[in-house]
């Protein structure tokens, strides 16, 4: 019968725990079941508003270059390629996978439906009160493959 | 996609927008849910398969991919596993991260998730939630019928149990 101590400090892993995609994944899930669709929509919002809020200002601040630098830090950290081109007025960033995806479907849970506003929500929130915009190009639900647009708003 | 690194973030602010929505039965309707899903093909599984061991099995995972500050200890024997954390990198983040503010009663999700796995298993769960405010915590999980057998059997496990029991408060604070 073993007798075990172990010690750590947070200095000797990596912060990584992937299985946190499930558990967000199951959020999601959880409160579309009850409370629907829009509802999921709104708490991303939310979230993006007050966690964003330091980019958010950062995107008001330095334009588009805040932003290339989020995500490519990001992608990094999620050990995932992608290809990221801005200029002052346009982002795009092109991914062949979606890391949270992946490991979701490595666990054997089900991608919530509506998984794809993790980004298009999340996005559009970052843009709102800002000069810029969100658009989704393309989204591949099996693998989270995308393109992401974020682009200068046209002066009305 | 929201990066697991920034997940905490966004559990957070689901419980808020959760208890907003369907009060504090929201809240924990939805970590039974998680502990359902989410737990019973990890530590479910482990501790039905290795006894207390799966705890140790499970936690020595995850905490080490928190990368979490704690002090972990399994007697097997005593039928006994405990974790003191020094620092919670979950609630860490929720203290440092100034411009959001946490859930009110965050920590208390991991009593709730844990529990429901556990003690339908035959084990007891006590956490000491007393420190969450420094993002310190500690739990011990006893084997129940472990217990049970030695306060039949004599008083020897007993008091080693409750030796142990003492040591982890002393070590926590």
């Amino acid at each position: 019968m073993a007798k075990k101590i172990m010690v750590r400090k947070a200095s000797d892993n990596e912060y990584l725990h992937k299985d946190f995609h499930c558990a967000l994944n199951l959020g999601l899930e959880y409160a579309r079941r009850r409370f629907g669709d829009d509802a999921v929509r709104n708490y991303l919002c939310q979230y993006a508003r007050s966690f964003h809020a330091p980019l958010i200002r950062d995107l008001r601040r330095r334009g588009l270059i805040a932003l290339k630098e989020y995500f490519k830090n990001i992608y990094a950290i999620e050990g995932a390629a992608v290809r990221i081109n801005c200029s002052k007025d346009e982002l795009f960033i092109k991914t062949d996978f979606c890391p949270a995806v992946k490991h979701i479907r490595r666990r054997g849970f089900d991608v919530s439906p509506l998984f794809i506003e993790t980004e298009r929500a999340v996005h559009k929130a970052i843009c709102e009160d800002t000069p810029f915009a969100f658009e989704l190009v393309r989204y591949d639900k099996k693998t989270g493959r995308s393109i992401q647009r974020f682009y200068r708003r046209k002066k009305s | 996609m929201i990066s697991c690194t920034e997940f905490i973030a966004a559990y957070s602010e689901l419980f808020k927008f959760l208890e907003k929505k369907g009060g504090k039965k929201a809240v924990a309707d939805f970590w039974n849910f998680l502990s359902d899903k989410y737990l019973s093909t990890s530590l479910k599984r482990l501790v039905k398969k290795n006894g207390i061991r799966g705890c140790w099995d499970y936690w020595q995972h995850a905490l080490n991919e928190e990368a979490a500050d704690f002090t972990m200890e399994l007697d097997e024997q005593a039928g006994i596993f405990k974790i003191i954390m020094h620092y919670c990198p979950s609630k860490g983040r929720l203290l440092k991260w100034r411009h959001i503010k946490p859930y009110a009663d965050y920590c208390r999700h991991c009593d709730v998730l844990y529990r429901r796995i556990l003690e339908p298993l035959g084990y007891r769960y006590e956490p000491d939630l007393s420190q969450t405010n420094k993002a310190r915590c500690s739990v011990i999980i006893t084997r129940k019928n472990k217990m049970q057998s030695k306060k039949i059997g004599g008083k020897k496990h007993e008091r080693k149990t409750g030796h142990c029991r003492r040591q982890a408060v002393i070590e926590t604070k």
